[in-house]
């Protein structure tokens, strides 16, 4: 399989927005991502998700400082017809 | 009696954060095209409807796996749009908890056949589903707290699965072998490494055998 990844970004004040910017098969590069978002959007949901779901807190709070993290978590057989470029290295995010 | 032919799979586990998740997805170019989507995630939310290109799916079924936690429901679409389109599914509300989506195309596909759903059953959970017709497809997915082991189709046969985590364990995806299956009553088992797990199974048509006009030979014996 061929992973994609999204860059995550606020829409709004309380609402999350995917846009995916390109495809890997590198697990090096999957891991990167991943633990990167783990250890921020991750953990501020993980620790939110009921005060973010009655409204008692704001995803924009995390935004605070932050324009956008990215996530490798959509997997696909083949990126025919998706326009979507190989990303080899997490700095060419 | 013919299998449908298995097309593009799309796999995702994300955190909506919003009141609908999209994600693009490639069907399939062919006849009788089916795409079908399989969704878990959180109770604390409901599915309210699911688009593909626009066009509605539907609904077959929407379970709230109340002792899990999670809501798990299947939508599908016959002849869908082909190339790459966005499938949309909606919530009642936003939704901060992970979500579990299987999206699966086909072609030369009959529609749905059967469907049975089961809630949680020790391990290993086994059910049985009466396929319809010859050469169908069997889909089935299932959720528990700890890790799953297995998806048989039928039992005894490991088919090949993704797991998710949406706080709680998914398997999904798992599908018949591409020749199908034979109509009649199918057995298949799901099994986790400890505790209870959900058994969801469903058919996937191929095309009933038609006659073949397209050349030949035609022999009169008089």
């Amino acid at each position: 399989m061929i992973t994609i990844i999204s860059k995550i970004e606020l829409e709004g004040t309380d609402n999350l927005k995917y846009t995916d910017v390109g495809y890997t098969t590198d697990v090096g590069v999957i891991n990167e991502i991943n633990e990167d978002y783990d250890s921020t959007l991750g953990k501020f949901l993980g620790e939110n998700r009921t005060k973010l779901e009655i409204g008692e807190v704001l995803i924009s709070a995390f935004f605070d400082g932050v324009s956008y993290v990215s996530e490798a978590r959509t997997e696909v057989e083949n990126t025919d017809q998706l326009n979507l470029s190989e990303i080899i290295n997490i700095n060419q995010l | 009696m013919a299998a449908p032919t298995k097309g593009n799979v799309t796999n995702l586990n994300q955190t909506p954060g919003a009141n609908n998740k999209t994600q693009n997805h490639t069907q399939d170019t062919g006849n009788n095209g089916l795409i079908i989507a399989q969704f878990t995630m959180s109770n604390t939310r409901s599915y309210t409807s699911c688009t593909y290109g626009g066009v509605a799916m539907t609904q077959l079924y929407q379970l709230n796996r109340g002792g899990l936690s999670q809501r798990m429901a299947f939508y599908y679409l016959e002849n869908p749009p082909t190339g790459n389109n966005q499938l949309r599914v909606n919530f009642n509300g936003s939704q901060f908890n992970p979500i579990s989506i299987h999206i699966r195309s086909f072609t030369d596909s009959g529609g749905i056949g059967a469907s049975l759903r089961s809630g949680g059953s020790s391990s290993p959970h086994t059910g049985n589903l009466t396929v319809s017709q010859d050469d169908s497809l069997v889909m089935i997915t299932s959720c528990c707290v700890n890790a799953i082991a297995t998806q048989q189709i039928p039992t005894g046969s490991n088919k090949t699965f993704t797991t998710h985590n949406t706080n709680r364990q998914v398997a999904t995806g798992a599908i018949s072998a591409n020749a199908g299956e034979i109509a009649g009553v199918l057995s298949v088992r799901a099994t986790s490494v400890f505790g209870n797990l959900t058994l969801d199974r469903t058919e996937i048509k191929g095309l009933s055998s038609s006659v073949d006009t397209s050349g030949g030979d035609f022999f009169a014996i008089m």
